[in-house]
């Protein structure tokens, strides 16, 4: 431990070796509390893209008057495929946030809940970071349309189904950031604890 | 010693675990480099015209129009291109950084800093990905409800090559998904 020494003194962004017990409690905490977010968060994105429904009449260029389009998520199956994904973060964050629960009740076996959270936390950080890529980059096209291949806007007659997908996709947005300090905080923990 | 054994992946000492690991990391971010490189090139040079017969009335001869499709007409495709770019550079910044970061000192802080732009990394990849390849299967399949033509029966070539782009970039963000992992797995080791 000797020669740890002057390296733990050159690592100003961690905690220091001696406060780690408690740093480790309050950081399962905020473990917690994030994961409950992150299950919020998904959940709400899932709810506002379900709702997004609308039919309009006489608003969209190229449809003859009277006639009346509907515009639903499952339209398309990028949205298709943003539904599934944050579903499956929203039971994801459920299921860890029950067992961060436990890491706080037993901290002896906390190390290998943290490795477990690290890994599958960064597994669906790519799902939920695709699935956002996925519905922006259809919405964006609904928005602005592309001259180029003929791909004709929509948002203007869609408003609130557009206004409906950007809410959702603001959401998954904040989701894939709480799922980044999500693992900074398990690599955090995991340093604090083993070096202790 | 102690946290060593409670971290319970199975493995006995430090030293040469390290040496593989730390091999491992620098061929994961060698082979990241390559296939975003190589995603970002396939599709940036991704073109193709054709000349499309356009027929009127049945009195005219065939109008003949040429079309081109080039990648930089979709937004999704220069996100991804954007996005391969920034992890191809970082992926050599960081392969640099860690082959250095060796004998001498072996600075922690550098290591905790690659690990969180690594993270980020892998992020910006995925969501790269999802873009192009919404924009892709819209393409491929068209969007009959919003009037949407597909386009991949026209320029065939110009898609098989958007797809192994694609696929390219998948298998990137999937060998940053591994260094990240690893990351994390290798931190609690590597601070000695």
């Amino acid at each position: 431990m000797a020669s740890a020494e002057p390296e733990s003194a050159k690592e100003a962004p961690l905690p220091p070796p001696s406060t780690a017990p408690r740093g480790g409690v309050n950081l399962s905490l905020v473990d917690f509390g994030l994961r409950f977010v992150l299950f919020a968060a998904a959940v709400s994105s899932v709810v506002v893209i379900v709702t997004s429904k609308q039919t309009v009449v006489g608003k969209l260029r190229g449809v003859p008057p009277g006639f009346p389009v509907q515009a639903k998520f499952d339209h398309s199956p990028a949205f298709i495929y943003f539904v599934a994904a944050l579903s499956v973060t929203a039971l994801y964050g459920l299921v860890t946030a029950l067992a961060s629960v436990s890491v706080i009740a037993k901290p002896n076996l906390s190390t290998k809940f943290l490795l477990h959270f690290a890994v599958w936390d960064t597994l669906i950080l790519g799902v939920v970071a695709s699935a956002t890529g996925a519905a922006g980059g259809v919405a964006y096209i609904g928005l602005k349309g592309n001259s180029h291949v003929r791909w004709d806007k929509v948002c203007y007659a869609f408003d609130k189904f557009c206004r409906h997908i950007g809410g959702a996709l603001a959401a998954s947005l904040f989701a894939s950031v709480v799922l980044v300090l999500l693992i900074w905080i398990s690599i955090i923990s995991l340093h604090a604890r083993i070096r202790k | 010693m102690d946290g060593q054994r409670k971290a319970g992946f199975g493995v006995s000492d430090g030293s040469e675990t390290t040496t593989m690991a730390r091999f491992c990391d620098l061929i994961l971010r060698f082979v990241a480099m390559i296939l975003t490189l190589a995603a970002a090139v396939v599709i940036g040079v991704d073109k193709q015209a054709k000349t499309v017969s356009l027929q009127l009335t049945a009195a005219l001869p065939p109008l003949r129009i040429p079309v081109t499709a080039r990648w930089h007409y979709s937004s999704a495709f220069v996100y991804f291109v954007v996005v391969n770019a920034i992890a191809c550079s970082y992926a050599a910044f960081s392969l640099v950084l860690s082959a250095v970061n060796k004998g001498k000192g072996r600075r922690s802080f550098i290591r905790s800093a690659i690990t969180v732009m690594d993270l980020l990394t892998v992020a910006l990849l995925f969501s790269g990905f999802g873009a192009a390849a919404a924009v892709g299967v819209i393409g491929l399949k068209g969007n009959s409800h919003l009037n949407w033509n597909k386009i991949c029966d026209v320029f065939g070539r110009f898609c098989g090559q958007g797809a192994a782009s694609l696929l390219l970039s998948l298998l990137g963000a999937t060998s940053f998904l591994s260094l990240a992992v690893l990351s994390a797995l290798r931190l609690p080791r590597g601070s000695n």
